[in-house]
């Protein structure tokens, strides 16, 4: 129901890259989050929305091996 | 613009009944017809949050890939009941037929009625709600078939970004459709729009949705959008070829379309 947190409709996945430099993302879904691990900016998927706007994004460590 | 728009979420609908004496339903089932688009398009859907474009496509797609099954059955008059029952079964497991609309707009709370109403309407499959700026799509290149905007452009800061990222995502062959208010073309029609317009509408909207200066800033917003022959400069600008345009209602609405060759 809304407000539940709600994982994204898979099938978009394939589609979304990061906005800003067009470049793959990993969906993690433990943080419900799409991370852009070169830039180090996560994007959150709100109630199974990915939200896909750098003003919603935060920032998140550059390299792969660390995940918060 | 984005306060605007969180007001105006709930009550859009109700209001473009209002405003448009239920023509909009009209111009976006010519915005498809003109589309025709058939089971495994990828369609794009920017600044549609409620989902209009995106549940008439559904049904669209829906009804051409019925009657292709139907059709395949007719031709076929000594199939097994194995290879009938096939039939309907793909026809109920995949009744897009891999078409696929993702719904991308900047604000969730429309994105949010969208998907409401797509649940009450019984929508699920091949439908993805996105939020996301028209200026700068979070979508890879060249991955859908048709790009839609349906009365969103006109609130973009810089159109021309939201043309280039259209053709950025659009797959060689791709066509970009666009429905928007643009001038009218007879000069007595175009007087009483404006008067329509500037005094009717407001009013409308502070009586049926509470909100006076939202619809006044969209009736202006319509007022400062480009006329038909410059919009489609613009389109040509991002580098789509084939561009045209078709006046509705007397140019009220125009849709202009090109293609990405």
């Amino acid at each position: 129901g809304p407000g539940a947190a709600r994982p994204p409709e898979p099938s978009v996945l394939p589609f979304l890259v990061c906005p800003l430099s067009k470049r793959p993302l990993r969906y993690e879904a433990a943080t419900q989050e799409l991370v852009n691990e070169e830039l180090g900016i996560a994007y959150p998927v709100v109630d199974g929305i990915p939200t896909m706007l750098p003003e919603a994004a935060r920032k998140v460590p550059a390299r792969p091996a660390e995940q918060h | 613009v984005y306060q605007v728009f969180e007001s105006v979420a709930r009550k859009y609908d109700v209001m473009n009944d209002s405003m448009s004496l239920g023509i909009h339903r009209v111009w976006k089932d010519v915005l498809l017809h003109k589309m025709n688009p058939s089971p495994g398009t990828l369609l794009l859907d920017v600044a549609g949050g409620t989902g209009d474009i995106a549940f008439r496509f559904i049904n669209y797609v829906r009804s051409v890939r019925e009657r292709q099954l139907r059709r395949k059955l007719k031709h076929h008059q000594n199939l097994s009941w194995q290879e009938i029952a096939d039939s309907y079964q793909e026809e109920a497991i995949k009744p897009l037929g891999d078409s696929q609309v993702v719904v991308c707009d900047i604000n969730t709370e429309m994105l949010k009625v969208g998907r409401q109403k797509a649940e009450h309407l019984g929508y699920s499959e091949g439908l993805s709600w996105v939020v996301g700026n028209a200026e700068e799509l979070p979508f890879g290149d060249e991955k859908f078939d048709v790009y839609t905007v349906a009365f969103g452009i006109r609130n973009v800061t810089h159109i021309d970004l939201a043309l280039q990222e259209a053709y950025r995502v659009l797959k060689p062959g791709g066509r970009f459709l666009c429905l928007e208010f643009s001038q009218v073309t007879n000069p007595v029609l175009s007087r009483l729009y404006d008067l329509y317009s500037f005094q009717i509408i407001p009013v409308l909207g502070e009586i049926i949705a509470g909100d006076w200066k939202s619809y006044q800033y969209l009736v202006e917003s319509i007022r400062r959008f480009p006329p038909q022959e410059e919009f489609k400069e613009m389109i040509e600008d991002a580098g789509f070829l084939k561009v045209d345009y078709q006046n509705l209602t007397s140019g009220i609405v125009a849709i202009h379309s090109g293609f990405k060759l």
